[in-house]
């Protein structure tokens, strides 16, 4: 008998259609790897036409009001204390980027915003980013025209801030709905609704005194903590146009 | 030219819904919450083309999707996976109108089991912190994406089907 020996050509390798599919799979794994950056800059490009106009003059109104309401009480109280210590630097800081909102994602899981600077502007990660009212996340992700900026709200958000009535530093965390949640790891703290939040003047990632939020409620204390829930001054869903504060050790 | 496109129509769409997923339409949405959108790209093409595609393809939504939102933290892939592989056991209903609702129940109920992997992933990295904070919103969340996602996949999910299915005739 004669053993021919059949050559098989059913193997997955021998078909076409399983390299394709092996292609594709390599070019997702790449683009998940660059943070999607081919398909944000394809965005740019093509929600170029629909970018925001200079509007919304209403809510940014008010909103700046607020901000500025704050800003100066912040700003007076640490002009006293810059002449009681004397070794304190400067803590304003003018250097920003204006930049645009093209996309939005503000309910659900994934509470994003992306601009339309990105490195090509000068935009780094790790940049805060702030809107008319305050604080609004800090910037996560950037492409070459596109930077992507992950919102206070998001679950994946966590912000050393600071409680300026009773001196207090407190973390607020993103729990997927538009009033993050404030933390302090002090059962007595004595927080009050109405309360406002900014960042912390020990904040190394933050310029220091952004007006953030206002304590909305707040929740019985458990095991050595309290929480609150944080109405916040900047409304991402209705700002068009916002402002990138460049990187910058903010403590030195 | 025109015969490509239409060989490639369920490529193009799929191209097309990271894209919608990025544009966030907000005049579509319900508590600030959009329909899950690769779901109804998803379905008809489940259907067609069987569960084995389905979970590649579900993979792949997964792989993008990730990579355009920001929480590296956690990912869309097992949700988009496991729907991929359920729908491509459903067969198509003879009675068109029942069909054609089928579709918004199937969808609801593929969400559900998204919102609820990727809410379990939440729950388990905010561990720490108190987690009963996280429950409110996030059932919300939940429920209002359920809901919209049934509301508009009939009428999305039976067009997209109707195109893929004369895309693959012509195909063959």
């Amino acid at each position: 008998m004669l053993d021919i020996r059949r050559i098989s050509t059913s193997r997955w390798w021998h078909k076409k259609k399983s390299w394709t599919f092996l292609g594709i799979f390599l070019f997702l794994v790449f683009v998940r790897f660059s943070k999607g950056s081919i398909y944000k800059d394809f965005y740019y490009f093509i929600s170029k036409p629909f970018w925001p106009g200079q509007f919304q003059k209403e809510v940014i109104l008010k909103s700046i009001k607020q901000e500025s309401l704050i800003n100066s009480t912040l700003l007076k109280k640490d002009n006293i204390r810059l002449r009681e210590i004397l070794s304190l630097q400067e803590s304003s800081n003018n250097d920003y980027i204006s930049a645009a909102v093209i996309s939005r994602k503000t309910g659900s899981w994934w509470r994003q915003i992306i601009l339309n600077k990105g490195l090509k502007d000068g935009v780094e990660i790790g940049s805060a980013v702030i809107g008319p009212g305050g604080l609004l996340g800090r910037v996560k992700n950037t492409s070459l025209f596109t930077s992507s900026v992950t919102l206070l709200t998001s679950p994946e958000s966590k912000l050393g801030v600071w409680v300026d009535r009773i001196q207090i530093n407190g973390l607020l965390v993103g729990v997927g709905d538009n009033y993050p949640s404030l933390i302090l790891y002090s059962k007595d703290a004595d927080i009050k609704v109405g309360d406002f939040l900014s960042s912390s003047p020990a904040s190394t990632l933050l310029p220091p005194n952004i007006p953030i939020g206002i304590v909305q409620s707040v929740d019985e204390p458990s095991k050595a903590k309290k929480t609150a829930k944080i109405s916040l001054l900047a409304k991402p869903h209705v700002i068009d146009w916002v402002q990138i504060l460049k990187v910058k050790n903010f403590n030195e | 030219m025109n015969k490509f496109f239409i060989k490639k129509l369920p490529i193009i769409f799929f191209i097309f819904v990271p894209i919608i997923f990025l544009w966030h339409p907000n005049w579509l949405g319900f508590l600030g919450v959009q329909p899950y959108w690769p779901l109804f790209w998803l379905l008809p093409w489940s259907i067609i083309y069987g569960s084995i595609n389905g979970l590649i393809f579900g993979l792949f939504l997964g792989l993008i999707l990730d990579s355009v939102t920001l929480d590296s933290n956690f990912t869309q892939i097992p949700g988009l996976m496991l729907c991929g592989i359920l729908f491509g056991r459903i067969e198509l209903h003879r009675d068109f109108l029942v069909g054609h609702f089928r579709y918004g129940l199937i969808c609801s109920f593929g969400n559900f089991l998204c919102g609820t992997l990727y809410f379990l992933q939440i729950l388990f990295k905010n561990f720490s912190y108190s987690n009963f904070l996280l429950f409110l919103p996030s059932f919300q969340n939940i429920l209002a994406e359920v809901f919209l996602t049934g509301f508009f996949a009939p009428l999305i999910c039976s067009q997209l089907l109707r195109m893929f299915k004369f895309s693959r005739r012509k195909l063959n």
